[in-house]
């Protein structure tokens, strides 16, 4: 897998990832299982906890609300949602 | 702007390169070294649609020439924000990027789509826009601009070669995997027959 922006942050990744991509392979492309509270909940939740210092620190989290805001079109367009 | 478009086939299924597409710049690609990271912001599943909607952070690093570096400032890392979007249903993989860093300078919008051909071939459609903004000056903002789409170009050539072998390492993996698991069996079998003997 590759790695974190945060090196602090390389393992949870590598826990979190490895975890999904079973998940992702073994169940989701089969139909069955959810994301809502699975084998990889709290691997992401750890992973996310991780990261929020690192982003904040180099001013990404700001950067993320207008890239985000600008995404929502993409939403619309793939979702298939009202904007 | 600028626009570039690209088109591959790959003798993969979908399933296999939509699995192999979270690894693409795993340490198996020696292509792609100038993507240095990659952080997975948040995953959702649509509930309406059963779409796996993901936010990824990819963290570049990439050598510019010296007279594009200078105007963003000698810095040659940068941060693109990408959105995907997987529908098992229709076999769709839709990624959606643009830059973060330097959006004030330029603006990079690319779109990816991985769809089947047929059962062993999965077809990648990539469209970017590149514009640079550096308001006024026509000349400047060409030569950006070009630059860029040389640049987009190169990467996608790398990440290309990069990722059959992602493909190729994937592949044998699942194999070799499956092979642990059968001979397992086999041998869980083989004890139980004994014991039951």
């Amino acid at each position: 897998m590759s790695q974190s922006l945060a090196k602090e942050c390389n393992e949870a990744k590598e826990r979190y990832d490895t975890c999904f991509l079973k998940w992702y392979s073994e169940k989701y492309l089969r139909g069955i299982g959810s994301l809502e509270n699975n084998e990889c909940s709290e691997l992401f939740k750890q992973y996310s906890k991780c990261l929020q210092g690192p982003l904040k620190e180099r001013g990404i989290d700001k950067m993320l609300v207008e890239a985000r805001e600008d995404n929502k079109e993409n939403d619309a367009l793939y979702l298939g949602r009202k904007k | 702007m600028k626009v570039f478009s690209n088109s591959v086939t790959f003798n993969y299924s979908w399933e296999e390169v939509s699995i192999a597409n979270w690894q693409k710049y795993s340490p198996w690609n020696e292509k792609c070294t100038h993507v240095i990271a990659v952080d997975t912001l948040s995953r959702t599943v649509d509930p309406a649609t059963g779409i796996l909607r993901t936010e990824r952070l990819i963290t570049c690093k990439q050598s510019a020439p010296e007279w594009l570096k200078s105007i963003f400032g000698g810095v040659d890392e940068s941060q693109v924000f990408e959105t995907s979007y997987i529908d098992p249903h229709s076999k769709t993989v839709t990624m959606v990027a643009q830059n973060l860093t330097w959006s004030n300078l330029i603006n990079v919008q690319e779109t990816v789509i991985y769809r089947p051909l047929n059962d062993h071939q999965t077809q990648f459609e990539q469209a970017a826009k590149i514009t640079a903004l550096c308001g006024g000056w026509q000349r400047i903002k060409s030569n950006i601009e070009d630059a860029l789409v040389k640049r987009f170009h190169e990467n996608a050539l790398k990440g290309r070669e990069g990722f059959e072998a992602v493909l190729a390492m994937s592949r044998k993996v699942f194999a070799e995997e499956r092979e642990r698991e059968k001979m397992a069996l086999i041998q869980a079998q083989a004890v139980n027959i004994r014991m039951v003997a």
